[in-house]
C-alpha cells in the first residue's frame, strides 16, 4: 500500500464512472463544448492520387457544427452546416445553399457528415459498459453502443476508451444494422493542442475497400471560443461569414 | 508533422483572435472564357433575323476580387467579351460588384449588382423573380446578378427574414444573340424559418414589369443521404403573352438531391410551369411567330408595317428566353454529378427533358484541375428531339463552352 501515490488512492476511493460518464468525457476529450479549429483531410484510395483539403471547423455545444474549405483554392468557400439533424452544404460558384443528408459521406472520403459533426455520441447513442480490453497498446473501456433512433448513421457503434483517466478515444468500430462492419476508427497522437493533450490524428479506414482511409488531422484547436448561435444557419453561410 | 504545425497553428489562432468566423481575406480569380456555338436559321431565326453567323464566338476574359475586412465585404466580377462571328463587338460586363456590411450576426445589407439565388430549386426557382433566369440550355451557366439593395434580419438561429429592392434587366445571359429584356423594378420579402428540421420559406415579391407572386420554399434532408426540395409561386395573370390578366397561375419545382457512392450525386427536379403553352396554345403561338416573319419579309407590305412585324417576330421569337421559365408546361431536370473535393477530375452531365415535346438540352461537362488553384472546365451543349420541340426551334444547335480559372 506504501507504493500507492495519493493520486491512485483517489482513484481508486471514487466511484467507477458508469458508461454514460466515460461517453461523455470521451466526447469532451477531443474538442471542447464550443470550439475553433483547423483540420486537414487527406483521402487515401489504392491507385489514386491523395486528395487532401483544409478546413477551418466551428463547434457550439451537441448540435452546432460549421465546416468551411480552405485550400486547395479551387474548393475554397465551400461549407457543410449542421444544426441538429439539419445539414446544408454552401456551394459558392452557385451561392447556394443546399440540403443535403447527415448519412452522406463528407468530401468523398470514409467519414460521413455525421462523424464529422459528430458533436455528440451520447446524445445520438445508448452506452454500455461491456468490460476493459487493451486496444493500441492502452488500457481502454469498451462501450457498446446501440443507435438511439433509425436517423442515426450507424445502428451499432464499439467504442474504446482509455482507462487511465484521460478518457481519450482510441478506437471505434461501426457496424450496420445487420451486423456488419463497415469501418474503424483510429484515434492517435496525442499532442498539446489549444492549452491541452489531446488525440490530434483520426484515421477512418473502410473495411469494403482494402487500403481506402482518410486521416483527419487537427493543426489548431481553441477551446471554449464564444460562438453566436445565428453563426450556425443558412443565413450566415450565404453572407459568406 | 509536428514541425509543419506550427506555422499553422500561429495563422489560426490569428485569425481565431477576431470575429469567431468572419476573418480578414482576399480571393482573387482570373479567368479565360471561349463560347463557341452552332447556330442554324429555325423558326425563331426566320431570315437570320438574329443576324448569327454559323459559327458564333464569344470570348472572353474573366476576373473576380473579394475582400473581407472585419464586417466589410466587397465583392467585383466581371468581364470583357470579343464577339465574333456575325456580329463583331467588344463588350463588357459586371457580374457583381457590390459591398456588404454585417452588424454582428444580427443585420446584414448588401448593395449593388449582385446574385440573388435564392430558392431551393436547382434548375429552376418559382420563387426567385427579381434576376435573370437560368439558361434553359444550359443551367449552370453564370448569370448577371440584379442591381439590388439587400437587407437581411437574422433575429434567432431558428428564423431570418430578407427584404429586397432590385431592378434587373430580365434576360437570360450567355446567348449568340440579343434576347430582348424585361426591366424589372422588384420589391421582395423572404421570411426563412427551421420548423422541425425542415427550411420552410415564405415569400411576397412584386412590383414594376412583373406580376406579384406569393411563395413557398420547403427542403428537408430524407434519411440516408438524401434531401428534398419544394419551391411554388402563385400570381396573377402571366409573363409570357397572352396577358392572360383574370387567370391564377401556379409554378412548381419540386426535386431531389441524392448522393451515390463516394462522390458522386444523382439529382432529380420535375418542374410544372402553370403559364406555360398547352399543344394548342403552342401551335398559336407558332403561327403568330410564322405570320409576322413572313409579313417582316414581305416587300409588297409597307416599310413601317414590316418594321412593326419584325418587332413583333423578335419579341415572339424569343419568348422562351426574356425571362420566361420555359415555353412549356412540364419539364424535368436531371443531372449527374462526380466531384470530389481536392480531385484532379470532375464529371458531370446535365438534362433538361420538355417531358410534352420530347425536346432535350444534354449538357455533359469535364472538369480538370492540374493544379489547387487551377481550374479547365470543358462543357458541351447538345439540343436534342422531334423538330418541332422547344429546344429544337432555338437557333442554337450545339456549342462548346471551355472556362479556365486561376485562383490567387
Amino acid at each position: 500500500m506504501r507504493d500507492l501515490t495519493p493520486a491512485l488512492l483517489l482513484a481508486l476511493a471514487a466511484p467507477a464512472p458508469d458508461a454514460a460518464e466515460i461517453l461523455r468525457r470521451a466526447d469532451r476529450a477531443l474538442l471542447g463544448d464550443s470550439a475553433a479549429y483547423v483540420l486537414r483531410m487527406s483521402v487515401v484510395r489504392p491507385g489514386k492520387a491523395e486528395r487532401v483539403v483544409e478546413m477551418k471547423g466551428w463547434k457550439k455545444g451537441d448540435t452546432l457544427g460549421l465546416v468551411r474549405y480552405t485550400a486547395p483554392a479551387k474548393e475554397r468557400g465551400t461549407a457543410y452546416l449542421r444544426s441538429g439533424e439539419s445539414t446544408w452544404l454552401f456551394l459558392p460558384s452557385a451561392q447556394k445553399v443546399v440540403r443535403v443528408g447527415a448519412r452522406q459521406n463528407f468530401g468523398g472520403g470514409d467519414f460521413s457528415n455525421a462523424d464529422i459533426f459528430r458533436l455528440s455520441l451520447l446524445r445520438d447513442y445508448v452506452p454500455t459498459l461491456a468490460g476493459q480490453e487493451t486496444v493500441e497498446g492502452q488500457r481502454c473501456h469498451r462501450l457498446e453502443l446501440l443507435a438511439r433512433d433509425r436517423s442515426v448513421a450507424y445502428h451499432r457503434v464499439v467504442w474504446w476508451v482509455r482507462a487511465d483517466g484521460t478518457f481519450y478515444p482510441v478506437r471505434g468500430e461501426y457496424y450496420t444494422l445487420a451486423g456488419k462492419k463497415l469501418k474503424w476508427l483510429t484515434l492517435s497522437e496525442v499532442t498539446r493542442l489549444g492549452g491541452r493533450a489531446r488525440p490530434t490524428r483520426l484515421v477512418m479506414e473502410n473495411a469494403v475497400e482494402t487500403g481506402a482511409r482518410t486521416v483527419l488531422e487537427f493543426l489548431a484547436i481553441e477551446d471554449d471560443v464564444a460562438l453566436d448561435d445565428r453563426l450556425f444557419t443558412p443565413a450566415a453561410l450565404e453572407r459568406g461569414e | 508533422m509536428k514541425a509543419a504545425r506550427a506555422p499553422a497553428l500561429g495563422a489560426a489562432l490569428a485569425l481565431f483572435g477576431g470575429s469567431a468566423a468572419a476573418d480578414d481575406r482576399r480571393e482573387i480569380q482570373l479567368g479565360l472564357e471561349n463560347l463557341y456555338y452552332r447556330t442554324a436559321e429555325t423558326a425563331l431565326n426566320r431570315g437570320n433575323v438574329l443576324g448569327l453567323d454559323p459559327a458564333e464566338d464569344l470570348l472572353r476574359a474573366t476576373g473576380s476580387w473579394r475582400e473581407r475586412r472585419g464586417p466589410l465585404r466587397l465583392v467585383a466580377r466581371g468581364y470583357v467579351e470579343q464577339r465574333w462571328g456575325g456580329r463583331p463587338r467588344t463588350d463588357s460586363a459586371w457580374r457583381e460588384l457590390f459591398a456588404q456590411y454585417d452588424a454582428g450576426h444580427l443585420v446584414s445589407v448588401r448593395a449593388g449588382r449582385q446574385r440573388l439565388a435564392w430558392g431551393s430549386g436547382f434548375a429552376w426557382n418559382p420563387t426567385s423573380r427579381a434576376e435573370a433566369p437560368k439558361s434553359p440550355l444550359n443551367t449552370s451557366l453564370d448569370q448577371p446578378g440584379a442591381d439590388a439593395v439587400r437587407l437581411d434580419f437574422v433575429p434567432a438561429a431558428w428564423g431570418s427574414l430578407t427584404l429586397l429592392a432590385a431592378r434587373a434587366d430580365t434576360a437570360v445571359g450567355d446567348l449568340p444573340f440579343e434576347a430582348p429584356a424585361r426591366r424589372r423594378r422588384t420589391g421582395a420579402v423572404r421570411a426563412r424559418a427551421l420548423v422541425r428540421d425542415t427550411d420552410v420559406a415564405l415569400v411576397m415579391a412584386g412590383g414594376k414589369g412583373q406580376r406579384t407572386l406569393v411563395g413557398v420554399d420547403l427542403a428537408r434532408g430524407l434519411g440516408g443521404g438524401a434531401a428534398a426540395h419544394l419551391e411554388a409561386a402563385t400570381y396573377l395573370g402571366a409573363e409570357m403573352p397572352p396577358a392572360r390578366d383574370e387567370a391564377r397561375f401556379t409554378r412548381v419545382a419540386a426535386g431531389v438531391l441524392w448522393p451515390r457512392g463516394e462522390a458522386q450525386t444523382l439529382a432529380l427536379e420535375y418542374f410544372y410551369n402553370g403559364e406555360g403553352y398547352a399543344p394548342r396554345a403552342r401551335d398559336v403561338w407558332l403561327t403568330e411567330v410564322e405570320g409576322a416573319a413572313r409579313a417582316a419579309a414581305d416587300p409588297a407590305l409597307p416599310s413601317d408595317l414590316r418594321a412593326r412585324a419584325l418587332a413583333t417576330y423578335v419579341a415572339a421569337a424569343t419568348v422562351p428566353y426574356a425571362g420566361g421559365l420555359g415555353l412549356r408546361r412540364h419539364y424535368l431536370h436531371a443531372s449527374w454529378t462526380r466531384a470530389a473535393p481536392g480531385a484532379a477530375w470532375t464529371a458531370s452531365t446535365r438534362a433538361v427533358i420538355g417531358l410534352e415535346d420530347g425536346g432535350l438540352a444534354l449538357t455533359p461537362g469535364l472538369g480538370w484541375s492540374p493544379r489547387g488553384n487551377l481550374t479547365l472546365q470543358l462543357d458541351a451543349i447538345l439540343l436534342l428531339g422531334p423538330p418541332d420541340a422547344e429546344y429544337r426551334l432555338a437557333p442554337v444547335r450545339t456549342a462548346v463552352q471551355l472556362r479556365a480559372r486561376a485562383l490567387f
